[in-house]
């Protein structure tokens, strides 16, 4: 029985007090611009992906933060023009492009990509004790599709703006004199990217996992992650052949969409929301694997109900495709159709209660460390529920034709996809980040971080959802002064919560300078990218360890000489095995 | 699907009113037709089921990260993983919850979307961005007029893009749908005091000026009340000239979404110093702007196109009658510059 570095005395070696670094990590293995523009390395892939959407969220944040500054007085506050008489009034086309291009980056570049690209990519081969992704080559273009369809979406804002609203709806979006088509191909050449992402995926799941990992042995971001990439790879082309007939009916009046030419505006929805409705939950399950392992780790204690999880992902990924017209209910779909929709939408409630549930079950009688991960997750778990509860009043068809397109929805939507995949992904980085760059944070401003940025959260969007069911539209850049002090204490939360991300922002950047170089286990981890070095070695596993349970925390103990875990178990090997 | 009759809503008695009545004033606008007591109800009766599912699962969060917050290395107090019989009550029994919040929406759905036999019908035109309510006998004005205890249908139609028409007290929402008719119904409950009026907003984005695509809803007490009020609906008020009528006429009948009056050229020509002009036409030729090329230009738009704009007017043949246009002419006289 041969063993690898895993007894406390060969930890120390390679986690020393902060002198010796971790040799040929990922990192430090090559050096230099064109190392990092031509790898093909996952790790190097997944980090280039985080700084690209970090960008992205962070220009997506600032047209937000206009966006409140601009709804503090109803006349509009911030995006003004002069009008003939000299006074100044809304300028509501800019704010519609503000909206616009607030709602794009966030949905196509940041949301996403944000957890299968970014800290998938990083992720998914180590978890799996393989090298790399099935294809690596496929895995840079499918980078340099994110690039180039980013660069599509920077031509729109810098030359004429977009004022479609992320949706495209038929027939403003053909005929405005917007750039469309830039904006249209930009998310055409993004779907390609997360399609390749996806496919890249599926095929590492399925051929590429260690002996002894079998399907209900997977960790359960894997279950995730997998479940989104058969969502990005059968949904996604349906968005790409919407753009191109949306760029057709633009350019060439093929009369499908637009009533002008004899085509029907309602087709547009059902093709739009077929991928987007799937999409929703592209953006949601990553996030909801990432709090199975948090929840997890963090109380040292197996998940609960693991097969009911993992299979709640799948659940979710097939379900997710037999409600898209729930966004449609006043659009005038026959009778039978709404009530079917709305029938098949509450069903998707089911396996996300289940996760809930089983959350809610690890937690009970665990060791619960409350750091920053652990904050992130546990905020996700309150924000995710009310985001969760509200939808319930969106799928109730009577109680849907009062709220349709007002705030309530804007609430709805964004405590699920900020206050749960945002808030996920922060949890996910803290999680993962002493894996990725080698470094602690401070864990004290991280913690400071996860409150700023719940308390700022509800203050945004709670008053929304009482602004929503007391009537008030969404997309509007000026507003009854009813409304008023509704939108104020949003705008107030919402720059509160601006300072909570840049607290986070903070803390991980100050960590690659200041922060002490991180174990190999920091938090008791039992998956396998807490079997090698932080960070990882260039080719992560020189051998595929074998695998048993991930979630079994027995073997891994605590020492507090080195603030980290190590596993009592040596790691075996399949070929060791067989000369025994 | 579900037979029920339309007076269902009116009819059913449900035990719950206090939390209806606490609540509706925080979470709604008044409660002004027969939709909004039950509509509100089953809001309320979520709201409930919601708040009793928050606290379990947030209550039980934070219980255990309190109580089993343990130090590091500390070793979890159980190791049970599994538990079928929980794990399958748990996803089954909120099913049922689940079952009545369907039942219940689709039901009252069923009744908010089919309108009773012989509803007063009003035809309604969503445009860049105003509203314009046809009643019976072809009078046109850009507000919603309807009778207290009237079951009212509107027929929806967009001139151009997708549009809403939403009235919050009423609880009801209707897409106006280019190339297609849509309908909804409703039956005011409540009319309004003398001066008052209820909102009606546009909740699908349509562009610039969506958040100022709104109208008044007045609710008449009595159809005398109404009738009245039609009679005098579209024509100028005494206090008003002609040329603060035709103002009127251009601010409520959509001509302010594409002609502006301070000179900025929009989707059609500003009116500012229009009148007396000589506009170039897309066919190079020139042609005064009098009386008569107004009046010809509101009803036959397309015939003589300014050089440089799209022939995208639609025509208010029948929608604008003669005086209205007078007065629109005194307006656009009026408006000289410096």
């Amino acid at each position: 029985m041969a063993t690898v570095t895993s007894t406390p005395d060969l930890l120390h070696d390679t986690l020393p007090d902060g002198s010796a670094p971790v040799k040929d990590s990922y990192l430090s293995n090559s050096r230099g611009f064109i190392s990092w523009a031509f790898t093909l390395d996952h790790k190097r892939i997944g980090v280039m992906y985080l700084v690209g959407v970090m960008s992205a969220f962070f220009l997506g944040g600032v047209l937000a933060l206009g966006i409140r500054w601009h709804l503090w007085a109803p006349e509009g506050a911030l995006l003004m023009q002069t009008d003939a008489v000299g006074e100044a009034t809304s300028n509501n086309d800019l704010y519609n492009q503000f909206f616009t291009l607030h709602g794009a980056i966030m949905v196509f570049l940041f949301i996403i990509p944000s957890i299968p690209a970014a800290l998938g990519n990083f992720l998914v081969p180590v978890m799996l004790g393989a090298k790399d992704v099935a294809f690596p080559r496929l895995n840079l273009c499918s980078f340099y599709l994110w690039v180039g369809g980013a660069v599509f979406f920077l031509l729109a804002l810098l030359t004429n703006g977009l004022d479609t609203g992320w949706t495209f709806y038929t027939p403003y979006s053909t005929t405005t004199d917007t750039s469309v088509i830039a904006a249209t191909f930009g998310a055409f050449v993004l779907g390609f990217s997360s399609i390749f992402t996806g496919l890249n995926f599926i095929v590492t799941v399925n051929t590429m996992r260690p002996p002894g990992m079998t399907w209900f042995r997977m960790p359960l971001f894997l279950w995730a992650t997998y479940s989104t990439s058969i969502i990005q790879v059968l949904a996604t082309p349906v968005l790409g052949i919407t753009l191109l007939l949306l760029i057709a009916e633009r350019v060439i009046h093929i009369g499908i969409f637009d009533p002008a030419y004899n085509g029907d505006p309602v087709t547009f929805q059902h093709f739009f929301w077929f991928y987007s409705h799937p999409a929703v939950y592209i953006m949601i399950l990553p996030a909801l694997g990432i709090i199975s392992e948090l929840i997890s780790v963090h109380s040292h204690k197996g998940i609960f109900g693991y097969r009911f999880i993992a299979l709640s992902s799948v659940a979710i990924a097939l379900l997710s495709f037999l409600v898209w017209a729930h966004h449609m209910f006043t659009s005038g779909m026959s009778e039978v159709a709404t009530v079917i929709f709305s029938a098949l939408t509450f069903t998707v409630s089911v396996p996300t209660a289940i996760k809930m549930f089983n959350w809610l079950a690890t937690l009970y009688k665990g060791s619960i460390s409350l750091n920053t991960p652990m904050c992130y997750a546990l905020a996700f778990m309150f924000l995710f529920a009310i985001g969760g509860l509200t939808g319930l009043f969106l799928g109730t068809l009577s109680t849907d034709l009062h709220l349709h397109d007002t705030y309530f929805v804007v609430a709805h939507f964004h405590y699920v996809m900020m206050g749960g995949t945002l808030v996920a992904f922060l949890g996910g980085l803290f999680h993962w980040w002493p894996k990725m760059t080698g470094k602690m944070f401070n864990d004290l401003w991280g913690r400071i971080s996860a409150l700023v940025v719940f308390v700022g959260f509800n203050l945004t969007f709670f008053p929304q959802f009482i602004m929503g069911s007391r009537g008030m539209p969404r997309r509007y850049a000026t507003y009854d002064p009813e409304f008023q002090y509704l939108h104020q204490w949003s705008t107030i939360g919402a720059f509160l919560l601006g300072v909570g991300l840049l607290i986070a922002a903070v803390v991980l950047f100050a960590s690659l300078w200041r922060g002490r170089r991180a174990p190999m286990n920091p938090w008791g981890g039992a998956t396998l990218e807490w079997h090698c070095s932080s960070p990882p070695p260039y080719y992560n596993f020189a051998r595929p360890p074998i695998v048993g349970d991930p979630y079994n925390f027995d073997t891994v103990k605590y020492d507090p000489r080195i603030d980290g875990y190590y596993l009592t178990e040596p790691d075996h090997f399949a070929d060791e095995d067989d000369h025994h | 699907m579900f037979p029920i009759g339309n007076n269902a809503l009116m009819t059913a008695q449900w035990n719950l009113p206090l939390w209806a009545d606490v609540n509706s004033s925080f979470w709604f606008p008044k409660q002004a037709s027969t939709f909004a007591p039950q509509v509100d109800w089953l809001f309320d009766v979520i709201l409930w089921v919601c708040i009793v599912f928050f606290f379990i699962v947030v209550g039980c969060m934070t219980w255990f990260a309190i109580r089993y917050r343990a130090a590091k290395g500390e070793p979890a107090k159980s190791r049970v993983r599994h538990n079928t019989l929980l794990e399958l009550s748990w996803s089954v029994l909120p099913s049922f919850l689940l079952v009545f919040m369907f039942v219940q929406g689709a039901l009252d759905y069923l009744v908010i979307v089919r309108p009773p036999e012989g509803a007063y019908e009003i035809q309604v035109t969503a445009f860049k961005w105003g509203w314009s309510f046809t009643y019976p006998g072809g009078i046109v004005v850009p507000e919603m007029h309807v009778v207290k205890n009237t079951p009212t249908r509107l027929v929806l139609r967009s001139q151009d893009v997708l549009h809403s028409l939403f009235v919050p007290a009423f609880r009801v929402k209707k897409d106006c749908v280019p190339g297609r008719f849509n309908t909804m119904w409703f039956n005011p409950s409540e009319s309004n005091p003398e001066g008052e009026h209820f909102d009606l907003f546009c909740t699908e984005y349509c562009g610039k000026d969506h958040s100022m695509m709104k109208t008044k809803v007045v609710v008449h007490e009595t159809q005398a009340e109404f009738d009245a009020w039609l009679a005098e609906a579209e024509k100028p008020r005494s206090d008003e000239t002609p040329e603060s009528y035709g103002q009127r006429i251009y601010e409520t009948r959509g001509c302010k979404g594409c002609h502006s009056i301070d000179g900025t050229p929009r989707t059609g020509p500003s009116f500012l110093a229009l009148y007396g002009r000589n506009e170039k036409l897309i066919d190079e030729s020139e042609v005064p702007v009098d009386e008569n090329y107004i009046r010809e230009s509101i009803l036959e738009p397309k015939a003589k196109v300014v050089a440089g704009y799209q022939p995208v007017m639609p025509s208010y043949k029948g929608q604008l009658k003669d005086f209205q246009v007078d007065g629109l002419i005194a307006y656009l006289k009026s408006l000289k510059g410096s």
